[in-house]
């Protein structure tokens, strides 16, 4: 058959969508003339009068646009802060690790790498989280043992963000589950205070109480990082965003469902294992990308409480004396770092809503 | 929801499992306690909110309460207190505007402005607040002149350190304007309800918006100018070392308002252009056939259709606000949080300052959601009242 002709296009189509009405025209103005002075101010402070990486400093302070030999001399020191320099191996290999899984995990939630099952994923982060810790703080085979105070930058970062929320997912599914159900009513009034309390308060919070009140609780003479803490803090903290998302996709659920399994013999814990949660976690799989995205970008904010993550080590490295006119091309290395990740997760979400319309339709 | 057959069977028993469970978490944080009041018994403390009344010996960048450093810890903490509830009030109005203005230009049939409005929900999307306020404080730390050559903008004074607005001098005799203004505001209602009367019955519209506002400005201005209320406006101007006169606000909170007006902006953006697409074409060209001119059709039909597709979601949007304005502890100024930080480091307690900081917040962001709710349900009913 032959396919039906494009219609003809319209002679004032242009003209129509850029100015068809006053404020059309109006808006059109404004934003092509902004649009025009933010591309030239990026274009003119990142090449024109920037200095290139082949000449020195020194040429740098001269000009007022960006300075490419800040990078040279200085993005080994952002990504990896203090870390021994000899040792940097370590952490570029657990940044690397943990960089890898996740993009796996991305991967395979939106349908490819269907090779890999659910059980392998569970089995290689319980590999690669102790891992990661063993690189950091050496200690063993010959590896010289590294002080938690002295992990430093991106591997911090990683670590705060991708095995938080690697760790708060299971909890979080869990306080899911237990506000859902109704077989132990004091199980769900306990989930749901939780839940909304963390909720209802700023993560700074829960990161204050992890360094400052966590170590309190602890028996005398025992010490935790502040590294740690926060890791904890933020584990319990992600998990109760999880369990709102998770209880969603649960909710989401035709009674059907349940009934159907309990009148084919499953129990309780068969029924929710077996039928209930796999659909549940599949439909809130777009919220929870969504809540990823926000729990990932909000890790910088570790920044308040002097842990060095990518941020941190970014306001170090224009911190020392004669770097403070660098802070613009510091924060651009952390900017272009977060804009390429948050899209590589962003494209994740996009997949998985245009799966699941297609899945529903 | 997932029904427990056995228990409808069975009929109600005690939940044992999860007062078991619950028992044994409840346990576990007591070992918890125990273990504060061991470590702080061992540094010769004891817990308790005693040291709110104690000298608190810092100075605060500002504050809208009276404050000197010899105040107590307990005014500190109100003085934080009311710092974050302006910041979250002004970037709450400034994230509103910008995000409905964004999402408006993201539906024009423009280009440009489409680009420029995606574009910005795109960037602001997928940066951490936290550097976008880093980056903002190192942009006006040095890119605003110091004091001496201070940007004029109007009355409006801006420097690298504070921003200088006009204000006007309070006086004892500007409470007689109470009166006017509450007699303005009964005749305002009384115009409303007339006005919707006549519509009721006759279909006629007056005039309300412009008969309301008049109200509420002509008549308590014209009191004044006839009692004499003494209305001196104090306007800012450069003595020998800084700005006097005027309000002082400093870079600081200017910096962290930006920040939180352009981050949520972004999302409150994506939510007004998801609420106008989700309009049904069907519904603008059923009422252009029905001969509404273009402006009704925004009026009565695709604008309340908005409204509540986009609420929810905004009521969302200003309580996350609320509580992001804890980031301001990041470039120093002066909120709950920041302030609490300080507290702690000075008295190193950090449990019973945890507790009150995060009650704070807790009863901050449930008042506004309580409100907001309450505000959307009023509005629901009234709509299902007037059947549209």
């Amino acid at each position: 058959m032959i396919p039906a002709s494009p219609p003809p296009a319209r002679q004032n189509d242009v003209w129509q969508r850029w100015a068809g009405t006053p404020v059309t025209a109006l808006i059109s103005a404004l934003s092509a003339a902004f649009a025009i002075w933010a591309a030239w101010a990026v274009l003119d402070w990142a090449v024109l009068s920037a200095t290139l990486p082949h000449r020195p400093m020194q040429a740098c302070a001269e000009t007022d646009g960006a300075c490419w030999r800040f990078y040279v001399e200085k993005s080994r020191f952002m990504l990896f802060g203090t870390y021994p320099y000899a040792e940097h191996w370590r952490p570029a290999l657990v940044s690397l690790l943990l960089l890898a899984l996740s993009g796996i995990v991305g991967l395979r939630i939106t349908g490819r790498l269907r090779v890999i099952g659910p059980r392998v994923l569970v089995a290689l982060w319980i590999l690669v989280i102790p891992l990661a810790f063993a690189l950091m703080g050496g200690g063993w085979a010959g590896l010289a043992p590294v002080d938690m105070s002295r992990w430093n930058g991106l591997p911090v970062l990683l670590i705060l963000s991708v095995i938080a929320i690697a760790l708060a997912f299971p909890l979080g599914v869990m306080l899911a589950v237990l506000r859902y159900q109704d077989r132990w009513p004091v199980l769900r009034r306990a989930a749901t205070v939780y839940i909304e309390a963390v909720r209802g308060v700023p993560m700074v919070t829960v990161l204050f109480v992890g360094v400052f009140v966590l170590p309190l609780t602890l028996p005398p003479d025992t010490r935790i990082s502040p590294v740690l803490a926060t890791l904890i803090a933020l584990v319990f903290f992600h998990a109760s965003y999880f369990a709102e998302d998770v209880r969603g996709g649960l909710q989401s659920l035709p009674d059907t469902q349940a009934e159907a399994a309990h009148s084919l013999g499953l129990n309780w814990g068969q029924a929710m294992r077996l039928v209930l949660l796999p659909q549940a976690l599949s439909r809130s799989l777009p919220a929870l990308v969504n809540s990823v995205i926000g729990a990932y970008k909000d890790t910088s904010l570790v920044v308040v409480l002097g842990i060095h993550d990518l941020t941190s080590t970014a306001r170090m490295a224009f911190s020392e004396p004669g770097w403070g006119q660098y802070a613009l091309e510091a924060y651009a290395f952390v900017g272009i770092w977060f804009l390429l990740s948050c899209a590589f997760l962003s494209w994740v979400g996009r997949e998985l809503h245009r799966g699941q319309s297609g899945r529903n339709h | 929801m997932m029904q427990d057959f056995r228990s409808q069977i069975d009929g109600k028993r005690p939940d044992w499992l999860g007062i078991g469970v619950v028992g044994l978490v409840l346990a576990g944080v007591g070992v918890l306690i125990v273990n504060i009041f061991v470590n702080m018994q061992a540094a010769g403390m004891t817990p308790g909110y005693g040291f709110l009344a104690q000298t608190a010996g810092f100075d605060l960048s500002e504050s809208l309460i009276p404050y000197t450093a010899g105040d107590s810890y307990g005014r500190v903490i109100v003085a934080g207190l009311l710092n974050t509830i302006l910041l979250a009030v002004v970037s709450l109005m400034l994230a509103t505007f910008v995000g409905v203005m964004m999402g408006l230009v993201s539906v024009t049939p423009s280009p440009a402005g489409r680009m420029v409005a995606t574009l910005y929900v795109e960037l602001f999307r997928n940066l951490p607040k936290i550097l976008v306020l880093l980056v903002l404080y190192v942009l006006a730390v040095r890119g605003l002149p110091p004091s001496r050559e201070a940007l004029s903008l109007g009355p409006v004074y801006l420097s690298n350190r504070s921003i200088y607005i006009p204000t006007i001098v309070p006086d004892a005799g500007q409470v007689w304007l109470l009166a006017p203004l509450a007699a303005s505001a009964l005749a305002a209602v009384w115009w409303v309800r007339r006005a919707r009367r006549i519509k009721a019955a006759t279909g006629r519209e007056s005039p309300v918006a412009i008969i309301v506002i008049a109200l509420l400005l002509c008549v308590p201005l014209g009191f004044a100018l006839l009692a004499d209320v003494p209305l001196e406006i104090s306007a800012p101007s450069f003595e020998r070392f800084d700005y006097e006169g005027g309000a002082r606000l400093s870079v600081q909170f200017l910096v962290v308002m930006l920040t939180l007006g352009l981050y949520h902006g972004a999302q409150i953006a994506e939510v007004v252009r998801g609420g106008i697409l989700a309009v049904p074409s069907g519904q603008v060209e059923g009422a252009l056939a029905l001969g509404l001119s273009r402006g009704h059709v925004t009026r009565f039909v695709v604008l309340p259709q908005v409204l509540r597709i986009v609420i929810p979601p905004m009521i969302n949007q200003f309580v996350n606000l609320i509580k992001n304005t804890s980031i301001a502890i990041a470039v120093g100024y002066s909120d709950l949080m920041s302030v609490s930080g300080t507290i702690i480091n000075q008295t190193f307690r950090p449990l019973e300052m945890m507790l009150v900081t995060m009650g704070l917040y807790l009863g901050l962001s449930l008042i506004a959601s309580t409100l907001m709710n309450r505000l959307n349900d009023t509005l629901r009913s009234r709509g299902a009242r007037r059947g549209s």
